[in-house]
């Protein structure tokens, strides 16, 4: 099992492939020539942005085109554009695409014109929306996916309750905890990711009244956080925890950890998980 | 009181009938009767007219998974009976009646004791009168047909059997004069000792039975016509007569079954869905006791006025009713838990109950002279229906809506508008409460302050808010009352996509009146996620009005982003059109 946080490193060059790949394929006439050198970053596709604005005016397959070539340049120059459209308004493709640019550009001044979009009666549209705001980041993402976790749309509530963990949103622990409570699976991994142990501990203690599979998804967050967040003793508990349930499940699960588990880490800690996975696996099938 | 039949005239009467009404005597339920003006009936009313016929101290009988259990209403001596009859059983007096096994068997009310037993074959009860001396039943096919009417004395020895080939109702007894409903218009006075048609009373009103109320005899079904001296002019459509105030009600209740139906053991839904009211003298007329008649609905009870029909009370009972009866100041409810709950008349006030302590399959409760004491505070009408309503069973439903229509003619109560909100926002409100609800709500004029605190409430997942308030309504309301708090609070439903299209409709179509420049980065947003997107009629009209609001008190900036709208071919259709004709267009 790959740690979340491992993923979203991951996903960045394959962005850059992605972009690359698409700007092979965008629109090049509202690409200005040459690359943009941003500060010490990979090089981005500049932007012919009169060009787009005037695009941006056009036919819904014109506005469609435009945010498909910010979006593939990935170049924040056109945050504004995006910005614009959103609060101008239009049909389902071309807010679609606007939040998908959007997400791509990663600005979070783009939160806020995103945010409204969250609400949205189209049902794609505010899923889309909340994706995006995981990706802008910023206060107002963090509000607006806090809110969002009281959503009627159970997708929007998912996506709020993990793009809060990504976010690192301390402030929501308490709403996630809630919300965990109400069934949102999601919760239990953001809640891992941002518990202090007290609150490691208080979830926990719902070890037995949730599924296992909701319940691992936050142990694993927790048992992969550095020591210097959660102490050694406190994973110790948390595989004692789990060893006490000794089911198959279980034992699968810790010796997964087991082998992801970092060389260099505690020791004492890998110990107890090899022994726990060990004890699980011959308690089940006694 | 006139109508009191007194024993002491008896002896006298039956002479008068024997000298000087002899030549009325003849076969009983002839088809070829002609109507002599009331000459017959009108001495047999004579001659009964100081009888009064015995009341026991009230009855009620159950009918359990084994057999019969029986008590006063009172609560005194619970009797059972092993065994189960064929038939619902019929309280005569203070006689139980009952067919089972081919006999039909009276039992003395008080002690559930067996009084006699006589043959009637594969015959049913249709039900039974007492006088204190002799039973008079009739027994019928479950089907209909082959009628029996026999008279049975105390002693169990049968005094006279009739067979005629009219479906008989359920008859009465008064001295030695059987009275027997049928053909649904006539009522046929026989002689007990020869058997003998002595008058015949031709009814204006459907008859099927007869039934001892209160020491009187009284005929019919949906009405009752009253034994007395005016019976005589019962063809002219002249008899003393008291008929229930129309209403409608969900279940169409009756006053009584027909008598000539064979009712089966078991309660079913029009034991349920019933009318109750007891006939009194009142100042000379015959009016009801307590200026009262109820129905009932399964749980729900409902007391009207006996003048005009208005709704004066409801009570809601714990379990689903299956008989009952009026009493003298009350009513007395029987229920298929084994209660015996009594309500007051006049308020609808809780007056005591008494149980059987098992349930019931079926249950038949005889008044007689019990009284029901009146109650204490029953609490207001208000309290009263919102009660019932707040009864989250689907059965339900439809006495709900009725009482929520009650409910809304109180214009002056805001602790209606409360009631109509928290049912409006209650996620367990059957749908069609719910919509008569919203309907009501939408026409209140006061309780702004309960419709403010709804408005705040959004749809809330965490705080299992799982319904919205009905906003739409709300919006109605507070537009027609001008209520400007309001405005913030529709404006920030605009954008809840938990709200309906229609509720966002109705906000918006509100905020024309209330919008002020605080809602309007609300209403800007509104119309800038929807005016190219709206996909439906509500959604539509929400645009348009969202584009009054920015060109009425969005300065330069509203105007000009509705411009751009009316221009941009994006904008949905039906959008762009309607705000063309009011966006003010670009010079140049």
């Amino acid at each position: 099992m790959i740690r979340r946080r491992h993923l979203s490193r991951l996903r960045l060059p394959l962005a850059a492939v992605a972009v690359a790949f698409g700007l092979a394929l965008a629109a090049p006439s509202v690409l200005a020539k040459g690359k943009q050198p941003t500060k010490g970053k990979t090089d981005v596709p500049r932007l012919d942005l009169p060009a787009l604005k005037k695009q941006l005016a056009g036919s819904e397959e014109d506005i469609v085109a435009a945010l498909r070539t910010i979006e593939e340049s990935g170049n924040v120059e056109g945050a504004p554009l995006v910005t614009e459209v959103l609060a101008r308004g239009g049909t389902e493709a071309i807010v679609e695409e606007a939040l998908k640019a959007a997400g791509k550009l990663k600005s979070s001044s783009l939160s806020p014109s995103i945010a409204p979009y969250v609400q949205h009666r189209t049902e794609e549209i505010r899923r889309a929306a909340a994706r995006a705001l995981v990706k802008t980041k910023g206060p107002v993402a963090v509000s607006t996916l806090s809110k969002a976790l009281r959503s009627e749309d159970a997708s929007v509530r998912g996506t709020a309750a993990t793009g809060l963990g990504e976010l690192g949103a301390r402030e929501s622990i308490k709403d996630l905890f809630n919300a965990l409570d109400h069934g949102v699976a999601e919760a239990a991994a953001s809640i891992g990711q941002l518990c202090k142990p007290e609150e490691c501990e208080e979830f926990a203690g719902r070890t037995g009244k949730l599924t296992f599979d909701v319940m691992q998804t936050g142990f694993d967050q927790i048992l992969f956080r550095p020591a210097t967040e959660i102490s050694d003793d406190d994973k110790l508990k948390l595989v004692g925890r789990m060893r006490e349930l000794g089911t198959v499940e279980v034992g699968k699960y810790l010796t997964d950890v087991g082998e992801r588990w970092p060389k260099d880490w505690s020791k004492k800690v890998k110990q107890a998980i090899d022994s726990a996975a060990h004890a699980a696996a011959a308690g089940a099938k006694k | 009181m006139t109508a009191r039949l007194r024993i002491a005239g008896f002896l006298g009467g039956i002479a008068a009938v024997a000298c000087g009404a002899s030549s009325l005597r003849g076969p009983a339920f002839k088809e070829d009767w002609q109507d002599d003006g009331g000459r017959a009936i009108a001495q047999v009313a004579a001659r009964l007219d100081s009888t009064r016929l015995p009341e026991s101290k009230g009855l009620v009988v159950g009918i359990t998974k084994t057999g019969l259990v029986g008590m006063g209403l009172d609560g005194s001596g619970k009797w059972t009976h092993a065994g189960l009859p064929d038939a619902r059983p019929s309280i005569a007096g203070g006689v139980v009646v009952f067919t089972a096994g081919g006999k039909l068997v009276g039992l003395d009310g008080a002690s559930g004791r067996e009084l006699w037993s006589v043959s009637v074959g594969d015959k049913h009860l249709r039900g039974a009168g007492d006088d204190g001396s002799t039973t008079v039943a009739t027994v019928a096919g479950v089907s209909g047909g082959g009628t029996v009417v026999v008279a049975v004395a105390r002693g169990g020895s049968v005094l006279q059997r009739w067979t005629p080939d009219q479906d008989v109702g359920i008859p009465g007894i008064a001295g030695t004069t059987v009275f027997a409903p049928w053909d649904s218009q006539y009522v046929s006075a026989l002689d007990v000792a020869t058997g003998d048609e002595i008058g015949r009373v031709l009814a204006r009103t459907v008859v099927s039975r007869a039934v001892s109320i209160g020491g009187s005899l009284y005929f019919g079904e949906s009405a009752l016509v009253k034994f007395d001296s005016a019976i005589a002019k019962s063809a002219r459509g002249e008899a003393h007569i008291v008929k229930l105030p129309e209403r409608e009600l969900p279940g169409k209740p009756t006053w009584f079954p027909s008598g000539v139906s064979v009712l089966p053991t078991n309660a079913g839904a029009p034991d349920s869905i019933r009318f109750y009211a007891r006939p009194a003298d009142r100042q000379g007329a015959l009016g009801l006791d307590s200026e009262r008649f109820a129905a009932t609905y399964f749980r729900i009870v409902v007391g009207f006025n006996a003048g005009d029909g208005a709704l004066r009370w409801t009570r809601t009972l714990p379990a689903e009713v299956i008989g009952g009866d009026a009493v003298t100041g009350g009513f007395a409810f029987c229920d298929v838990d084994g209660d015996v709950w009594f309500t007051d008349a006049r308020a609808g006030g809780a007056a005591g109950k008494t149980a059987f302590g098992q349930p019931l399959k079926g249950c038949i409760v005889s008044a007689g002279a019990y009284h029901v004491a009146s109650a204490g505070d029953s609490g207001s009408l208000t309290a009263q229906i919102t009660e019932a309503i707040e009864l989250r069973d689907s059965q339900m439903a439809t006495i709900q809506r009725f009482l929520l229509r009650e409910l809304g003619t109180n214009e002056s109560d805001p602790g209606v508008t409360k009631t109509l909100l928290d049912l409006a926002s209650d996620a367990r409100t059957q749908p069609e409460v719910l919509a008569e609800a919203r309907t009501l709500l939408a026409a209140r004029r006061n309780g702004v302050d309960f419709m403010l605190t709804a408005l705040e409430r959004h749809y809330d997942f965490l705080s299992d808010v799982l319904r919205p308030p009905p906003v739409g309504p709300l919006a109605d309301a507070l537009a027609a009352v001008g209520e400007k708090r309001a405005a913030p609070l529709l404006a920030a439903h605009l954008n809840d996509p938990s709200d309906s299209p229609n509720d966002v409709r109705h906000a918006a179509h509100a905020l024309l009146k209330l919008a002020t420049p605080d809602e309007l980065a609300a209403v800007r947003t509104f119309f800038s996620l929807y005016h190219s997107t709206a996909n439906e009629d509500d959604l539509i009209a929400a645009a348009v009005d969202a584009a009054r609001i920015l060109v009425q008190i969005g300065g330069a900036e509203g105007t000009s982003i509705v411009e751009q709208a009316a221009r941009d071919p994006l904008t949905v259709p039906a959008v762009r059109e309607a705000i063309t004709s009011f966006a003010p267009s670009k010079k140049g």
